[in-house]
């Protein structure tokens, strides 16, 4: 009995010591890879090496990633095709393909509903000509579209609020956040993300005539990523272009507060338990960690590489993991940051071009 | 009820919904009526779609419908608060659908889903007829008859295959594949036929009137001579009379056999075409005998060796390891280094650099600068014709405007970055090519925009060429005498008149020599004119390079592969590839109606870039290394069995970035060496030697 006690405590022990591991897959967007790391609170690593795309010699851009909200199945938007880029779907662990759908030009950020189990994806056109471009609706079981509406100039930033109703993204170049229900598949509001002056556009869409606009002048904001608050009250928006990140009261769907940040905000996430606002600086190479309650930046910290990108928190809202890009044949890398304790806990080197991010798993 | 109204009652719906599908959706499933569609194409139908609880009772959950964008209209896509949805179901394409439907919850592990299976048939055959039937024939012939198959759209069905029958067997009977045997003299209705979806017989009629067949002999003739494997042989056939008379309306069939010399034990192989071009592929007698109306002829040929293979002699060798090496360029020096010889070579998923290396004496290549822009990739690599202006292209800048950059390459020792052009490119560059001042730079696999560099500090857009079809996709450009022909994967190879040659004394043989250019001249690089493409129903269309034959005056435009069967990862996982793939020389005499006539591939290996100088072709064949080709004379068939091969040389390195792995990039016959890039190992320039000649 005595030696039963003494194992167990000692099986315990191991347990509180080995403590929580993580799981996050990372893109590299000029390298066709797709990384899977494992962070253990106190080291991380690179435990996959995942190749993807079908062409071994044109980079594909491996660009957004998403995990199915049942943890099955992770989502990858390839954005170059011949000439429309695809969205493919693995199964976590195995990390096998099992299918894929074309979209339109240059796929980027999605994230699957949890009201409707289908995933939004937004068609960023990065490259293309600058015309209103839009929003692939996809039934992930099946791996087929099912819709596709019209948005602005480079959207980016698809993410959906907890219920699961509302899909939001940012046209980078044409400074208007989007609303979209995800029931009714259709733009329900519009709001120019700046707050210079406030251009509420609540009209639909199909009278905004965008095939129309010959000249287009961009916008100063040029937003680039939107992520709604756990309670589904604000979302915060990236306004890349003027270095800063607004908060919008869904209510009154207006700006209620601006944080200025650093130079080049890029992407943003709220924790799981609304404490922490964290933001890239891609123009910077820092990461910002905010204190939602009071406003006030508590932390910037210099990131591993020089362009950083990406940022996913887990779900106990104790680190955020950065992705970051590097110059030319420089590695990406993963900066993990302790959000209690604000440091830089550890960086694994990644492929070029560290991109996007998204949370797999926690276990005990 | 206006929309913020709907947009509240559905909000309210859903919350009560969510509710109960947590509580019991085990024993939900989904009811359609009816439980099997098939429509034809614009079609539609009104489906009644229900979720029920395990009892039958509604669920009183709401639940969304979709189908395949584009393929299938859902009207409405969202059910009532009680589980009922009366949607009208709408197909465009033919094909099988589902219409699925999946409840609407927050607990995603209790989402049900239920589907309708849709079969939509491709539409119903309309038309079926010959194709250019003859009224007449004559009796002991057998003659070929095509057919072409409409579908109610108006499109061409190959895949459909008709029947062909004869009113009078006894008179004119068809095999399975619409080869008419005329026995006899008479009258013999013939039809085509198919059956359509709904078993109606769709067919088309002639009348086919069959006379006495004069031909009592065929005179068989080809030109006397010495010929080798690979020379294409043409025979003359001709029916005749009893008096002489030469009947040309008689179908005369070619056919051959032959005896191989032992060599390795290949057997008598080669081509004979319907009009009696042959070509033999292995040395030794061959006999083609020409057949009509129950006669004969035949002549027997010695086909002996091309004997044309010589050693590719490795001179010298710069070797890159720490990274993949793309393209290259070499090119004469200008000024005050006009004696020497220079070349650049690109580098691939790496650091944004470009070699630059003074390659005069070719047995040692050496570095003397490197260009360093902001990219992963600098896949290709141009030097303007009067060696002073060089364009790099740029894929994965950390910017993300990706462009071209263009250099000063007067003092190759010293290049300048002189300007960079990302307007509207920065989704990558992959390659380009300078002509006239101008840059043609493939835009993000898109289209080509033509850049002005009269300025090469500010360079300017002119113009772009971009295809119209769905989908479209572009990979190189390559720009000789005013022509560029560009390579397009399944959209085949194009060719457009971006300023073809103004007639004049110092142009007229040129242009006299090529039907291309003969009816060039009304397009610019304002204005780009499509004279001619070719489809490439395999979708591996890669590159695209124009060869008038020295030897023939044919003018063919050979469109190279890009193929890589075997899935992902190679390269990646720093292990060899295996692509595949080959050229195929597509005859342009006839330049609006381009005809392929031969292919050269080289088993188990995968072509990339090529170069023709003369009647020679230089080939990057991937792991298959360095392959030059004597192209010369008439070509038909498959040049490889032919042995029109000259030469190889497998530039495996055991300190290669993959040790050990051939991986040529792309060649280029500079002066009397030829150099080529390999993706694992960097620059080679090699020789062509007699193969009795020393090493030395």
């Amino acid at each position: 009995m005595l030696i039963f006690r003494i194992l167990l405590a000692v099986i315990i022990l191991l347990g509180t010591i080995k403590g929580r591991e993580y799981f996050v897959y990372v893109t590299s967007e000029s390298q066709d890879e797709v990384h899977l790391i494992k962070f253990d609170g106190n080291n991380g690593k690179i435990i996959k090496d995942i190749p993807v795309g079908v062409w071994p010699l044109e980079i594909e851009g491996p660009h957004g990633i998403t995990v199915s909200p049942n943890g099955k199945y992770w989502y990858l938007s390839l954005a170059h095709g011949f000439p429309y880029g695809h969205v493919y779907k693995y199964e976590t662990g195995t990390d096998k393909l099992i299918d894929r759908v074309e979209l339109g030009l240059f796929p980027a950020t999605m994230q699957i509903s949890n009201a409707t189990g289908l995933l939004y994806v937004v068609n960023f056109n990065l490259h293309g000509e600058h015309e209103p471009s839009t929003i692939s609706i996809v039934d992930p079981e099946e791996m087929i579209e099912v819709n596709r509406i019209e948005t602005g100039i480079m959207p980016h930033g698809s993410r959906i609020t907890n219920d699961g109703l509302k899909q939001y993204s940012v046209a980078m170049m044409s400074g208007t956040l989007y609303e979209l229900d995800v029931l009714q598949f259709e733009i329900s509001r519009t709001l120019f993300t700046g707050t210079s002056k406030h251009k509420h556009m609540t009209h639909s869409i199909g009278s905004m005539k965008h095939r129309n606009m010959k000249s287009h002048k961009m916008p100063k904001e040029k937003p680039t990523w939107v992520y709604p608050h756990p309670n589904d009250k604000y979302l915060y928006v990236v306004n890349n272009g003027i270095d800063n990140v607004v908060e919008i009261d869904l209510n009154k769907w207006a700006i209620s507060r601006k944080f200025n940040t650093d130079k080049g905000p890029y992407n943003c996430e709220v924790s799981l338990n609304g404490k922490y606002l964290v933001i890239t600086y891609k123009s910077a190479g820092k990461t910002g960690v905010w204190d939602l309650k009071s406003g006030i930046e508590l932390a910037r910290i210099k990131n591993t590489r020089r362009v950083t990108h990406g940022v996913v928190i887990s779900p106990d809202s104790k680190y955020a993991f950065v992705s970051v890009e590097g110059i030319r044949g420089e590695p990406g890398s993963v900066d993990i940051i302790d959000l209690e304790n604000l440091i830089l806990v550890d960086h694994i080197e990644v492929g070029k071009q560290a991109g996007g991010i998204a949370f797999w798993k926690m276990s005990d | 009820m206006n929309k913020l109204k709907l947009n509240i009652l559905y909000a309210f719906l859903l919350l009560v919904n969510i509710n109960l599908t947590a509580s019991d959706n085990d024993s939900l499933y989904f009811q359609f009526e009816p439980d099997s569609v098939n429509l034809e194409i614009g079609d539609s139908i009104k489906i009644k779609v229900s979720l029920l609880k395990k009892d039958g009772s509604l669920s009183k959950n709401q639940f969304l419908l979709t189908g395949e964008w584009r393929s299938v209209e859902v009207k409405p896509w969202i059910s009532n608060s009680d589980g009922i949805a009366n949607v009208q179901l709408k197909v465009f394409k033919p094909g099988s659908f589902n219409l699925n439907a999946s409840s609407i919850t927050d607990d995603r592990f209790k989402r049900v889903r239920g589907n309708l299976s849709i079969f939509v048939p491709a539409p119903p055959i309309e038309k079926v007829g010959f194709i250019d039937p003859p009224s007449t024939a004559y009796e002991k012939t057998r003659i070929k008859f095509l057919a072409k198959v409409l579908d109610k759209a108006g499109v061409s069905r190959n895949d459909i295959k008709p029947t062909f029958e004869s009113s009078n067997n006894s008179i004119a009977s068809f095999d399975d594949f619409g080869n008419l045997s005329i026995k006899q003299r008479g009258r013999v209705q013939l039809s085509v036929s198919i059956s359509n979806q709904r078993n109606k017989v769709i067919f088309s009629e002639i009348n086919l009137r069959i006379f006495r067949n004069p031909v009592r002999k065929i005179e068989l003739s080809m030109n006397e001579g010495s010929y080798r494997t690979g020379d294409v042989i043409t025979f003359n056939a001709l029916a005749k009379t009893a008096s002489g008379k030469e009947i040309t309306d008689v179908p005369i069939e070619f056919s051959f056999t032959g005896e191989a010399n032992y060599g390795i034990g290949l057997p008598a192989s080669g081509v004979v075409t319907p009009n009696g071009k042959f070509v033999a592929e292995n040395p030794g007698e061959y006999t083609i005998y020409a057949t009509s109306s129950g006669y004969t002829s035949s002549l027997t040929v010695k086909i002996k060796p091309r004997n044309i293979q010589k050693r590719a002699e490795l001179i010298g060798h710069g070797l890159i390891t720490d990274v993949f090496t793309s393209d290259l360029w070499v090119w004469q020096g200008v000024d005050e280094f006009s004696d020497r010889d220079f070349a650049v070579t690109g580098t691939w998923e790496a650091n944004g650099e470009a070699y630059f290396w003074e390659v005069t004496d070719p047995s040692n290549l050496v570095i003397i600068d490197t260009v360093t822009v902001d990219a992963r990739t600098v896949n290709d690599v141009k030097v303007s014709a009067d060696g002073r202006i060089g364009v790099i292209t740029r894929e994965g800048a950390s910017s993300r405007k990706n462009g071209v950059v263009i250099l000063d390459v007067s003092d190759p020792y010293n290049v300048k970055i002189l300007s960079e052009f990302n307007d509207g490119l920065t989704g990558g560059v992959h390659n380009a090519f300078i002509y006239e001042n101008h840059v043609f730079a493939v835009n993000n696999g898109r289209k080509y925009d033509i850049i002005n560099i009269s300025d090469p500090t500010k360079p300017w857009r002119v113009n772009s060429y971009e295809l119209n079809t769905p989908g479209h996709s572009i990979h190189d450009v390559w720009i000789e005498n005013g022509i560029a022909y560009s390579s397009n994967w399944s959209d085949g190879v194009h060719v457009v008149d971006i300023g073809g040659l103004q007639f004049s004394e110092e142009n007229r043989y040129t242009i006299m020599n090529n039907p291309i250019l003969q009816s060039a001249g009304k397009g610019s690089v304002r204005s780009p004119v499509l004279m001619t493409s070719k489809h490439d129903t395999t979708g591996r269309n890669h590159a695209a390079f124009p060869f008038l034959s020295e030897s023939t005056g044919s003018f063919y435009v050979i469109a190279g592969d890009e193929h890589f069967p075997f899935g992902l990862g190679e390269i990646q996982n720093k292990e060899p590839a295996n692509p595949r793939g080959g050229y195929h020389f597509l005859n342009m005499n006839d330049y609006k109606n381009p005809v392929e006539e031969a292919i050269y591939q080289v088993p188990e290996a995968g072509s990339h870039n090529l170069w023709v100088q003369g009647d020679t072709l230089y080939t990057a064949f991937y792991q298959g290394g360095l392959r030059v080709v004597d192209i010369s004379g008439e070509l038909l068939g498959d040049l490889y069995k032919q042995g029109r091969e000259i030469a190889f040389y497998l530039s495996n390195h055991p300190e290669g970035r993959i040790p050990n792995a051939t991986m040529v990039w792309g060649p280029q016959p500079y002066k009397s060496y030829i150099f080529f890039a390999d993706m694992n190992s960097g620059l080679y320039a090699v020789k062509l030697v007699n193969f009795e000649d020393n090493e030395d």
